[in-house]
Order: C-alpha cells, then structure tokens, then sequence
C-alpha cells in the first residue's frame, strides 16, 4: 500500500474505472430506490450524498451486479454492470454500510480469507492482510476474534477486506458509521490516504463535512434520482464574481472606507460586526489592489478578503430547494 | 471453491461438537469393528459382515445425521446472520462456487465419519484375511467406498437447505436432526399398513440401499423405485431449493 502524500481531487474524466449510469430505475416491490439516475462519474475520490434511502447504497450494489435494473444500464470501466457483473468484482472493493464480518474469524483469518477469495495465493494473501492491518491500524487485535471488536475496529477491518486485493476502484458505504470522532479522523485519513494513490473512491455517506474534506468530487442523489454533481470547488463556489471582505478599524475609519468602497465598486451586503470590525460583499474591485489602496488611505486594516464560498451543507441544501447549480 | 471448503474444512475441525461426534463415532463405531476384523479369523472380507457394521443397524446413520446437523447448521445461518453473504459476493464467486465450496467442506468432514473409517476397516480385514481371494475382498471393499459414499453425501444437501432456512444455526442443527426422526416415525406408523413405507426413513433408507450395494438380501416390501425416487429427492430437492434461494438473494452471482 502506498501511503505518501496527500489528495483527494477527482482527476481524470475518461479512465479504466470510471462509472457512468444512464437512465437507471431498480425498484424493490412498490419502492422505486433509483428513479432514472443518470450519472458519469469520473476518477478520482468520489462523495455519493443524500439522506437515507435516498438510493446511495442501491446504486453501489447496482453497480456491482448485486440488484437487478428495470431500466438503464451501469458501465463500470466499460463493462456492464449486470452481464459482466463477475469480471467487475474482480477488481472491485467494497466495505458495506452494515456489519458483515465472519465473527467466528480473527481478523487475520478473515481478511487474508477474503484475499484468498479474490484470487491470491495463500502465502501472497497473508502477507498482503498483515499489510493492510497495519495500514489501518490493527494491531495485535488481529488474532482475536473479531465478534469480540469496537465497531470502530470493526469499521476498519472493513476497510482491510476492501483493500486487500489492491482493487482499482473502491466503494466505502458510510464508512465512519458508528464510529467515534478520532475514529471518524483515523477513517477519513486512511480515505485520504488510500485516494493519493490514484485509486478511484467512491464513499457514501450522508455526513457532509466529511465528504468535504475528503472527496474531489460530489454526487447528490435524492429519492434515486441525481439532484447535483460537479468538482467539489465548483459546487461550493458561492455568486460568481462576488468578493468578501472583512475590515477592522475606528468607527470613523470604517466609515469613510465604506464609502469610499462603494464609490470604487458595488457593495453587495453590509454587515457591522462590533468591535470596531465590518464586513462587505463586493462585486467589480478588480484584483483587489484598489480595496487594498482604499484600506490604507483610511487607516483600516484588512482581515481578510476572499472569493465568496458556500458550504457543501448549503450546496446540499439549495440542491434540494432546486436551486444553485451544478460544478463542472 | 477450493478456498472456501478449506477454510471450512479447517474450522470444523477445530469445532467441538464436530470433534466430540467424531469421537465418539470412533470409539462407539469403528474401533470396535477394526478390532473384531483384525482379531476374528476370517478367509476374506464378506459383503455381509460390512453390511452388518454399515447398514443393518441404525447406529452409522443416527451418528451421520448428528454429524450433519453440527457440520452444516451454520454454515449458511451464520452468514444470513451476519450478512457476510455480501463480503462473498462482492467478490467474483458465483452462488454456486459459494455452495460447492461450503457443501465440499461437509462432505470431507462427514467422509471422516461414514466413508474413510469403513474402507480403513475394509482394508485391514483384507490385510489380515487368511484366503487367497483378494479379488473378491476388493470388490467388496469397492462396495463399502461406495456405500460410504452414499452415507457421506445423503444428509448434506438436507443439513444446508435447513441452514439456510434461518438465522441461527441451533434451529438448522436441530431442524435437520429432528426431520430425521419425524421422517421415521412417520414411516414407522404408516408401515402399520404397508412395510413399504419404510422406504421415506432416512435410516430404513440408508440401509435398504447399502443392502442393495452390498448384494445382501433385503426385505421383499422395499419398493426399489420408490426408494430410489425417494433418496433423489432428499438429495437433489434441498440440493435445488438451497441454491434457488441464494441465487434470489444474491443477483448476478
């Protein structure tokens, strides 16, 4: 396992693992859990998003072969998800949402089984389990049985069983479900991780912060059908063109910048924070030097100045208000 | 398949109950018997004195399905429990890999009580035989590899689909032990009227058929066909039915 370096953007658009789904509908008795879900999704660490049952982890069994299609197709590197089902899972790693492991295995047992099962030698695969528990951070745990772990490290033995194969393309249902908040750090940094190494991600969850900080790319499905999707920067880039900036400095100080501000270029929100601070959202100041001039004519001191950005909470949420716009 | 059977394999027999029915199989069952064929003086190896060990009493075939129902009781249960099915099917196994490798792993273990002690046993009666017909002392340790066969083989299938009818692997082991008996005491009533039914006890079932392998006399009542039918069926049906019901559970497997 390579470990080195760090990033998480989603880099390529054409690639061996990219997914793309067209007009898909998988419905289980009267429940339709994807509704026409039409998505290409490109390398790198990818965010699935959405409430629960929104169809996040349908589409990821869907993927795999695991759920029938109504209508529509999977293509998962090229190949199609239902007729080449076999041939996918051969390079594929998934870590389910709910606990699946063999308790009557150690965690030795279990993930260098799972090697084995995907078509590594007995040797090769003991030697490849030890690897991937170290990387995820099980120690002389290992041995024992796993119906005996945290759910922390159940998670991460999970995670190991994924990766054990060193599959190209890897899904990760809610992986931090359960898990505390320096388990929910050690998880996404072993994502994190394990997405610096050109692997494609794919981690469904419906934490928002943590998609944020790991993932390149956001996929937003709701009641099975994609809502938004683009580069995570696109997303959470707030009113084109918009600026804001934060000033500190005396009452009269602040004053005179305004209106010097709003002679130079179109203020678009005002806001007096106190203590001698205020905050602007700006349009048509250029590069900023001009802001920067006004500023030290008038004594004030600038805090910060910075494109306008959203959160992805606020991406999410306009997405299910059907407004904002999707990334490219 | 050959991954999943072994890793079976090798957890039954660290498995207690597993070792303690062994055990006491052997002691009960088979060291008696190796050690009246090596003692007994005999010219050759009889069809009727295997027949006598395998297939006349109920005793082989009551420790076969015990052994069955311990073997096969989790093997598909703790996987519904625990839903691991998903960690075997993400992977490429087909559900009837799955199947093949868990059923492959119950035969080996079930083959160490019902196939290998009688051809041991066979094999030291032909050792220590005082006559010179050695051809026919191997045909009827051919017999007793085949009869051993069948004995290993019948109450898999069955132990398998009753695992896979629940989560938890005491309702399979005793599911699959009890139909045993309710199978016989339903032949047993209806016998009353026709000794034919005998034929639909496993047990009855198991001995009629190494009777026929053994080329010993039988009962006149026994309805070969329907014995036939009958063994088929407790065969191949729970054989289907299992695979039918992963097959829905698992897509694309």
């Amino acid at each position: 396992m390579t470990t080195a370096g760090e990033g998480s953007a989603a880099t390529g658009t054409t690639g061996p693992h990219r997914l793309s789904a067209k007009d898909v509908t998988v419905r289980f008795g009267q429940v339709v859990a994807l509704n026409g879900f039409t998505a290409d999704i490109p390398e790198g660490v990818i965010g699935l998003l959405g409430p629960n049952g929104a169809g996040k982890s349908t589409f990821i069994k869907a993927s795999l072969g695991l759920v029938p299609l109504e209508r529509g197709s999977i293509s998962v590197g090229g190949l199609d998800s239902q007729a080449e089902s076999l041939r996918i899972r051969d390079d594929i790693g998934y870590m389910p949402e709910h606990d699946c492991l063999i308790p009557s295995m150690s965690s030795v047992e279990l993930v260098s089984y799972m090697g084995q099962i995907s078509g590594m030698g007995q040797r090769d695969a003991m030697q490849r389990c030890h690897e991937v528990l170290d990387f995820v951070g099980i120690g002389e745990e290992r041995y024992r049985l796993v119906k005996s772990y945290s759910t922390g490290m159940k998670q991460k033995v999970k995670l190991a069983q994924a990766i054990v194969h060193d599959p190209a393309l890897l899904f990760l249902d809610e992986p931090t479900s359960g898990m505390d908040p320096n388990g929910r750090e050690e998880m996404l940094d072993l994502v994190r991780r394990i997405g610096a190494t050109g692997k494609t991600i794919i981690v469904s969850s419906h934490i928002l912060q943590e998609v944020e900080r790991v993932c390149g790319h956001a996929i937003i499905i709701s009641e099975g059908r994609l809502v938004r999707d683009g580069k995570m920067g696109a997303l959470m880039a707030g009113e084109e063109g918009l600026q804001n900036l934060t000033v500190r400095g005396d009452a009269k100080a602040l004053e005179a910048f305004a209106r010097a501000l709003g002679a130079a270029c179109t203020i678009v929100r005002k806001a007096d924070e106190g203590v001698g601070q205020a905050s602007f959202s700006v349009r048509g100041c250029g590069d900023g030097r001009g802001i920067f001039g006004l500023a030290r004519e008038h004594g004030v001191q600038v805090r910060s100045y910075t494109p306008d950005r959203i959160s992805l909470e606020d991406v999410f949420l306009q997405a299910f208000q059907g407004g904002g716009r999707s990334g490219d | 398949m050959y991954v999943i059977a072994r890793s079976v394999f090798r957890h039954k027999m660290k498995a207690i109950g597993v070792l303690v029915i062994l055990a006491l199989g052997f002691l009960f069952l088979h060291a008696f018997q190796l050690i009246f064929t090596v003692i007994a003086p005999h010219e050759g190896l009889e069809a009727q004195t295997m027949y006598d060990y395998m297939g006349s009493g109920n005793t082989l075939s009551i420790f076969a399905i015990l052994l069955a129902a311990v073997v096969t009781s989790d093997l598909i249960s703790e996987d519904l429990a625990g839903r691991s099915f998903v960690l075997y099917f993400s992977r490429a196994v087909k559900v009837r890999d799955y199947l093949a490798g868990k059923g492959a792993a119950s035969l080996l273990v079930m083959s160490i009580m019902c196939l290998l002690p009688p051809v041991a046993v066979a094999i030291a009666a032909i050792a220590t035989q005082s006559g010179d017909d050695y051809a026919g002392s191997a045909g009827v340790l051919a017999r007793t590899a085949v009869a051993g066969a069948v004995m290993t083989v019948f109450f898999v299938p069955y132990g398998l689909m009753m695992s896979s009818f629940t989560k938890r692997k005491s309702y399979a082991a005793v599911g699959t032990f009890m139909s045993f008996f309710v199978l016989l005491i339903v032949a047993e009533i209806f016998a009353e009227f026709d000794p034919a039914w005998r034929v639909i006890s496993p047990a009855d079932a198991l001995s009629f058929a190494s009777g026929w392998i053994f080329g010993v006399e039988t009962p006149e009542y026994v309805d070969w066909p329907a014995l036939a039918a009958f063994m088929a069926g407790f065969v191949c049906a729970p054989a289907v039915v299992v695979y039918l019901k992963l097959k829905r559970q698992v897509v694309g497997g």
